[in-house]
């Protein structure tokens, strides 16, 4: 039994090896049967890495410890959830659910998107390319399937730290996000490769992208949501390598997902395209790989993890066969059209663009600055948090700025008269805004305008919207029905606002952080601690085991002035399984305005406990916003009526 | 058409230069030398009084918590030098004897006063089939992990 899963996997290496060459070989050869043998490996490329991960999670439900996967990650009293979290918590798990998402993305591409027939035997050769670095990996490198000598009688269970909700949901969704950028990197290749350099590889793979970056930003989010609430500093982004890994394919993603419009609308920055949808690919394997080694936290070197020459090696190869193909494309790829003025939509794109890349290429830099600094002067040097925020707070505000101009400013040029009527109404509104901030006390600079810039944003979409709907007001429709038709009407554009939307709120969110409070209080049973508004009186500490844990927490009655609004427990456990790791469960109190944060960092022998209290102001609107996002992606998402007759139509006569 | 090339450059040479000057300033504020215990005892007069991310695992003895104050002193060590350290704050989960840790701050030739502690757990053991029976099986991996 424990047999297949090993099986499954080396059968699935070389079936990879075979569908990246078959397809080439057969376009070489001129052989149509070996091009089309390669559709059939994609099929049992998936089938078997669905069998090896089957296998794993029966071992792993199972409880079987002689795995040693297993036995590491798993335990007797481990819940079935986090159970079967367990198959992408660790590295040889995570690496098998990376390989079976791509496959399973790959099948899906040659199963439905057929009609692409020219691009696919080059798209089939790129992803199980891709497909056999990792089953390689899988074979001999990383295998689920190790076995112990010795089979011991519990495992050693899954840290504390990873059962959380958020850590559950946020692997799964990141690696979606990652895996599911390598579909238009693969169309991109292959639109290189066959000099079918229109805009025909950004249309077959638009919801793929869309889908990937949605991904992408839900596992950005889940990653900031466990830290805030499980790593128990009060913080939700620390600028971690590891975080940062997750943060800059997200921002390439970004730059890629808007610039493509500007080559299906204009016809220009292809090459810009085809670079970044590589650099966003690269960056997902960086990113992948970074998470596995957590390699640039410790002070060790590279070469120490056995896979970072592996993953160096693969980065460098796909980067080098990129732009080595982009570079012999390079005179296929002149645009067709020219900016025609710095004040147009297509400059304002342009600058989302160079803003999100340098954003991007600060925060490489700052993660690699230690191996870089080694390389060139031999020591050392690192660079810290004040680096990244001052670096990326102004890039931040300067993006949100440009969110609002966008839907200003028209396509090719915009009119002085045009640009100073839909200026008028926003522009009013942000000062009166920002009189309004300044005349209830914000004093905080940068807090001051990246509120203000919030305000002028939202002012601009919603005027957007309003008319919008006023059109189809006057064409006798009632102004809600026109408002819900007229999203119905363009769910790209409507949709991408309600992103922007949200995108503002999370912003919000982040700027409420320049005002947070915090203190430090080691109280006796029955002292109270004061802060901001709030009273908090420690009523003692009470102790009591569950299935899992030794629980220890202290009770705090919380006042806001003399009314009694809360009675919150944060707590120190013991897990059954890592008796020698307390994990502290903060407690948080959420309100629109502000969250109420309580740590317990100590606790005496006498029931003396130290607290950390914290009050995060508008930290709930970090949610509300990554929910906004999410409808807005789903709108930007749903197909429209007769899209993809029009898009299958086009490619069918051109194919044929 | 031309004249629309050169005001696209100057306005990217703008946003690039300021970009620039932005991560320049921001560096120089936050640089700091990323040293092992070793490299620290070797540098110790270069590096005295310059801020420094010093990593290394908790030693076995030596850590002295006081939870109710919230102090803490431990010893880092790789393997060959010691760096005895001293913190206030609150302590990560992860943090225990054995642990890899990476603190921030500075050493004044005997003391390292951290102002920031982080903790992960040791780098997951993975035991080569056959070499050793890993009782209780290797620890997981670093919290790090997504």
């Amino acid at each position: 039994m424990s047999e297949i899963g090993p099986l499954a996997i080396g059968m699935a290496f070389v079936v990879s090896l075979y569908g990246l060459a078959a397809p080439l070989l057969g376009k070489a050869l001129k052989r149509q049967e070996l091009v089309r043998s390669g559709s059939a490996a994609v099929y049992a490329n998936f089938l078997l890495l669905s069998v090896a991960s089957a296998a794993l999670l029966q071992a792993l439900l199972a409880r079987d410890f002689g795995n040693a996967y297993v036995a590491s990650y798993t335990s007797k009293d481990l819940g079935f959830w986090y159970t079967l979290s367990a198959f992408w918590a660790g590295q040889a798990g995570s690496l098998l659910f990376w390989a079976l998402l791509l496959t399973g993305f790959t099948a899906l591409v040659v199963w439905r998107q057929s009609v692409y027939r020219e691009l696919m035997p080059y798209v089939i050769a790129t992803l199980m390319g891709t497909s056999a670095f990792f089953t390689m990996l899988l074979a001999f490198v990383s295998s689920p399937f190790a076995r112990v000598p010795f089979t011991p009688a519990d495992g050693s269970g899954l840290n504390p730290l990873l059962q959380n909700p958020g850590m559950f949901f946020h692997p799964p969704t990141q690696y979606l996000g990652y895996v599911g950028f390598t579909i238009p990197f693969a169309f991109a290749i292959a639109a290189m490769a066959t000099r079918r350099l229109d805009d025909e590889w950004i249309r077959a793979t638009r919801r793929w992208t869309l889908m990937a970056w949605f991904f992408l930003s839900w596992g950005v989010i889940f990653g900031m949501q466990w830290a805030y609430v499980e790593l128990g500093w009060g913080g939700y982004w620390a600028w971690d390598p590891v975080e940062n890994a997750s943060l800059m394919p997200w921002l390439t993603a970004t730059a890629f997902l808007h610039s493509v419009m500007i080559q299906e609308k204009r016809d220009m920055l292809k090459v810009w395209n085809l670079v970044l949808i590589i650099l966003t690919f690269a960056l997902s394997i960086f990113g992948t790989f970074l998470t596995r080694s957590g390699v640039l936290s410790s002070v060790h070197s590279f070469a120490l993890s056995s896979m970072g020459p592996l993953f160096f090696g693969f980065i460098l190869l796909t980067l080098a066969v990129s732009f080595i193909l982009l570079f012999v494309r390079l005179p296929a790829l002149r645009s067709a059209a020219e900016l025609d003025s710095l004040v147009s939509r297509e400059s304002s794109f342009l600058f989302n663009n160079l803003i999100l890349v340098g954003a991007a290429f600060s925060v490489f830099l700052g993660t690699v600055f230690p191996l870089l600094s080694e390389a060139v002067r031999g020591v050392k040097i690192s660079v810290g948090p004040p680096f990244f925020n001052q670096v990326n707070v102004p890039i931040g505000l300067a993006l949100l700025l440009l969110m609002g101009l966008c839907p200003l400013l028209a396509w090719r040029k915009a009119s002085p008269r045009n640009l100073g009527r839909n200026f008028l109404i926003p522009a009013v509104i942000t000062v009166l805004g920002a009189v309004l901030m300044v005349a209830f006390g914000l004093g905080n600079p940068i807090a001051l305008v990246a509120f203000t810039l919030c305000v002028f944003t939202t002012a601009t979409i919603l005027q957007d919207f309003h008319r919008g709907a006023m059109v189809r007001q006057s064409h006798g429709e009632a102004y809600p029905l026109a408002f819900v038709r007229l999203i119905g009407r363009n769910h790209r554009r409507y949709g991408g606002y309600v992103v922007h939307i949200g995108i503002i709120l999370l912003f919000a969110g982040m700027a409420g952080g320049a005002f947070s409070a915090e203190r430090e209080a080691v109280l006796k049973k029955g002292e109270s601690v004061a802060l901001n508004q709030y009273t908090l009186r420690y009523e003692g500490v009470s102790q009591y085991p569950t299935r899992s844990a030794a629980v220890t927490a202290a009770t705090l009655t919380v006042f806001n002035g003399g009314e009694q609004i809360a009675v919150m427990t944060p707590q120190r456990n013991f897990h059954n399984t890592h008796q020698d790791q307390p994990m502290t469960e903060v407690a948080i109190r959420s309100t629109i305005k502000e969250d109420l944060y309580i740590i317990l960092a100590g606790l005496g022998e006498d029931g003396t406990a130290n607290f950390r209290v914290i009050v995060n102001p508008l930290m709930m609107w970090m949610w509300i916003g990554s929910a906004v996002l999410t409808l807005g992606t789903l709108i930007a998402f749903w197909p429209e009526r007769g899209e993809a007759l029009r898009n299958r139509s086009r490619y069918l006569v051109e194919g044929s | 058409m031309n004249r629309m090339r050169r005001k696209l450059l100057i306005a990217v040479a703008v946003f690039v230069l300021a970009g620039g000057y932005l991560a320049y300033s921001g560096a120089r504020s936050s640089l700091a030398y990323y040293l092992t215990v070793s490299e620290l005892h070797d540098r110790v007069g270069t590096v005295r009084d310059s801020d420094i991310r010093l990593g290394g695992k908790v030693a076995a003895a030596g850590v002295q918590w006081d939870q109710v104050r919230g102090s803490l002193q431990f010893i880092v060590t790789d393997g060959t030098h010691t760096v005895p350290v001293r913190y206030r704050g609150v302590v990560p989960d992860a943090f225990k004897p054995g642990a890899d840790v990476v603190v921030e701050g500075r050493y004044d030739g005997a003391t390292f006063a951290a102002e920031r502690l982080f903790a992960k757990c040791p780098s997951k053991f993975e035991a080569k089939a056959g070499e050793r029976a890993p009782s209780p099986p290797a620890r997981p991996a670093n919290v790090e992990e997504p």
